[in-house]
């Protein structure tokens, strides 16, 4: 089977998500081959998970004031602060009958390809189900999958730098919360690439390239105009609307 | 009466409820981390609790949840009817 490879871009949120969206009708159609892509956010943004309540777990008056994206995913899993500087996320478009039916099997594989590419940068990570990749037992990669209509979607992130005064601000924590007995607490739990190794970030997304398609036939795509289109419907259309930020 | 429960649930996840009820369940709205395939069959979860009793039994919630779940080939990661039922019933007391 052959893979289609979109390389790293940046995009802002609505139309990082409604282009996962749009590259699944078009995996279903048969329009694309099954993808592979890696991308940046700019601005810098916080999605949450489609069950959880937006404001819940966003504090919306700091990511006005600070300029940063909010927007809900087309998949399950917790809220993720996205660094525009660090963290590099993947997303993986398949049918789904070429990954295995159970679903922490299926996570394990493609988060599989993460820690090859962090092995690749001498750093020894391990996949803990159901969907996060641990570095010395701290997380350095959450990952998140939905199944709809035959298609399998996995994004993901892989952090490379920690900015945990603003991830703190922007998670619904107040101000006067953010201590430093928390900040250490998360420093406890959180890791990231930095920490491991001096590898730039380009290195790094190199490195996942190679582990993502090793073994693979694969090809570097290019967008088609029909899914830039229809992606830039879905983002105005859904992602940036009311009734989808605020279903929960 | 607004009541709001939320748990670690065993399977691992954040499950939240939010009930509004009397004498029955008038709305209820269920949030959090967890993962379920497909996500609209949360709104059909939703709509079967909604006008409940206020004292249906644990067992009651679990079998409405299970079969919405079987009739949509539902995969939870996560979260369990079980879960949920406990959550709600947390919520409910």
């Amino acid at each position: 089977m052959k893979w289609r490879v979109i390389g790293l871009e940046t995009h802002d949120a609505y139309l990082n998500m409604a282009l996962d969206e749009a590259l699944s009708e078009a995996v279903r159609a048969g329009s694309s081959l099954p993808v592979i892509r890696f991308y940046n956010w700019e601005p810098s943004a916080v999605s949450i998970g489609y069950f959880q309540g937006i404001k819940d777990e966003i504090n919306l008056e700091v990511c006005r004031e600070l300029g940063v994206d909010c927007i809900r995913r087309w998949t399950g899993g917790g809220a993720v602060y996205h660094d525009s500087e660090g963290e590099i996320t993947y997303s993986v478009i398949a049918p789904a009958n070429v990954f295995p039916k159970n679903i922490i099997e299926s996570y394990r594989l493609i988060c599989g390809w993460l820690v090859s590419g962090l092995e690749s940068l001498r750093i020894e990570a391990e996949f803990k189900p159901v969907n996060d990749i641990l570095v010395k037992g701290k997380k350095i990669s959450g990952s998140a999958q939905t199944r709809r209509r035959g298609i399998l979607l996995q994004h993901g992130t892989l952090l490379y730098d920690l900015d945990l005064q603003t991830m703190f601000s922007v998670l619904n924590v107040s101000k006067q919360k953010i201590t430093d007995k928390m900040i250490k607490s998360a420093e406890e739990r959180v890791s990231c690439v930095r920490n491991h190794s001096d590898a730039g970030k380009t290195e790094v997304y190199e490195a996942l390239v190679d582990a993502f398609t090793k073994g693979k036939e694969y090809e570097f795509g290019v967008w088609s105009r029909d899914e830039l289109a229809r992606a830039k419907e879905l983002a105005e259309g859904k992602y940036r609307s009311d009734e989808w930020m605020y279903l929960r | 009466m607004i009541a709001y429960s939320s748990q670690k649930v065993k399977e691992g996840k954040i499950v939240k409820v939010e009930v509004e009820f009397d004498d029955v369940i008038k709305k209820i709205r269920i949030t959090g981390d967890f993962f379920m395939h497909p996500e609209e069959v949360l709104d059909d979860i939703e709509k079967s609790i909604t006008g409940l009793k206020k004292d249906v039994s644990f067992d009651t919630i679990v079998l409405k949840i299970k079969n919405i779940a079987k009739d949509s080939n539902t995969q939870m990661i996560g979260v369990s009817p079980e879960s949920i039922a406990e959550v709600l019933r947390e919520a409910l007391k």
